[in-house]
């Protein structure tokens, strides 16, 4: 699995690492990072859940 | 229009199923993600995996013809950026979201608190107030415009005006044919506004005007751009400060809980944006077929995604009615989702958070009573609320 932030559409509300710590944080301008290029197995449904909550559709996931 | 699938022929927009829409909601998720609403002859999406996908899918659920249930509102409604899909939608978007998104708000953090704060002490020295006229109203009001740059001048007609647009989303009921004047008066106040270049020099109302006329977009769609950034901010905000009063008020355990854990405050104002969802939902036209679990909404079709049923979803939360702030609460749609999705929100949540923050170190216990609730088509919001604060 893999996550791609689409880094323009970010607008830094902070969801994705409010949900899912573990795979996402925020850098100082509040942009998203995603920790993880691929995904551990063990973090699967915590990457899916954050990016899933992002509101404007920032995060997608790649199954 | 033939239709197959689950129908009701039960009224939203009855007094009844206004002042308390959950039932109405649970009726018709119970029926299927989406019901055809034979009064209306219109689908109604209604429950949280359906109405996430819906807004998520913008080809297919459009809002370019307009979000609203009638051609008369959807035609004045055109050129603004709920109205529009991508990629016209973006331009639009990008006109008014670089000021809204949290890490621009920021500068704007201390000047909040200080004025949360100030309203705060002001309503523990009075002991008793009304939380909507004395408390969510007054801090939108006051701040929103002074951002905009709006003159003083027609501030007092703001409110009236933002519940006239927003009845206006649904049909022509005696609601919204009462508040047509209101809106026309609205439409020749904000074209005065653009023409005259009225807007304080260097606030986001000033800048925006600035933009729209390099990108050379016409006086209309600059008013509506104007609106696009005030009106949604006031009656929604409103809404949500003054049920977090009522609800912490009837969760007294639950305020301890903030007063013991600040930093729950964010989970919390969402929380009570799911659960009072002040917006119940917005229309779209079907560009195509969709297909919802078993049920096929044609092309063609109108249907209104209902985020304030989703929110309430027993497929999908535990105990919905409940209000819980420890409960998993940022995946609420109350803000929308997607695209359109509240492009206010990070302001919604300044100030939300801001006025926790401030009632959270001053406020042992509300005492609440006397609940009422407005009739509005589209905002779910308070009227009045009678409450006594016992100060820490």
């Amino acid at each position: 699995m893999k996550i791609t932030a689409d880094l323009h559409r970010c607008e830094g509300h902070g969801l994705c690492a409010g949900t899912a710590p573990e795979m996402y944080d925020l850098d100082d301008d509040a942009v998203v990072v995603v920790r993880y290029d691929i995904v551990p197995p063990h973090l699967e449904r915590r990457a899916e859940a954050g990016a899933g909550v992002c509101p404007v559709a920032a995060l997608r996931v790649e199954a | 229009m033939t239709t197959s699938g689950p129908s009701s022929d039960l009224d939203i927009y009855a007094d009844e199923h206004i002042l308390d829409p959950y039932p109405a909601y649970r009726t018709l998720r119970d029926l299927g993600p989406a019901v055809w609403l034979e009064r209306y002859q219109v689908w109604a999406v209604t429950r949280y995996r359906a109405v996430y996908d819906a807004l998520h899918d913008p080809h297919t659920f459009s809002s370019a013809s307009g979000v609203a249930l009638t051609p008369e509102t959807n035609q004045m409604l055109m050129g603004n950026t709920v109205s529009s899909d991508p990629p016209e939608h973006d331009r639009l978007r990008a006109l008014i979201a670089p000021r809204l998104n949290p890490r621009a708000l920021r500068a704007y953090s201390d000047e909040v608190q200080r004025r949360a704060i100030a309203l705060v002490d002001d309503l523990i020295a009075r002991g008793s107030f009304d939380a909507v006229s004395d408390f969510a109203q007054v801090f939108p009001v006051s701040l929103v415009p002074d951002l905009l740059g709006w003159p003083e001048k027609g501030r007092d007609r703001l409110l009236t005006w933002a519940s006239a647009g927003f009845n206006t989303i649904g049909p022509m009921n005696q609601r919204t044919i009462e508040s047509v004047p209101a809106l026309q008066e609205m439409s020749g106040y904000v074209a005065g506004l653009v023409s005259e270049n009225d807007l304080r020099k260097g606030s986001w109302g000033a800048e925006l005007l600035d933009s729209g006329r390099e990108r050379d977009l016409s006086e209309d769609v600059l008013a509506k751009l104007l609106m696009d950034y005030l009106l949604p901010s006031l009656d929604t905000t409103i809404s949500a400060l003054a049920s977090m009063i009522l609800l912490f008020g009837q969760n007294p355990a639950q305020w301890d809980q903030i007063r013991a854990r600040p930093e729950a405050i964010p989970n919390a104002f969402n929380e009570v944006v799911r659960l009072e969802s002040p917006i119940r939902g917005f229309y779209r036209h079907l560009k195509q077929d969709a297909k919802v679990d078993d049920v096929t909404i044609p092309k063609g079709s109108w249907a209104i995604v209902l985020n304030a049923s989703a929110n309430r979803d027993e497929q999908h939360w535990e105990k919905p009615d409940a209000f819980d702030i420890t409960r998993r609460a940022a995946e609420h749609v109350g803000f929308g989702h997607g695209v359109h999705s509240c492009v206010g929100q990070g302001l919604a949540r300044l100030e939300g958070h801001a006025l926790l923050t401030a009632l959270a170190t001053r406020v042992r216990r509300f005492d609440v009573d006397n609940a009422q609730w407005g009739l509005n088509n589209t905002i779910r919001a308070l009227k009045s609320l009678h409450v006594t604060v016992h100060a820490a």
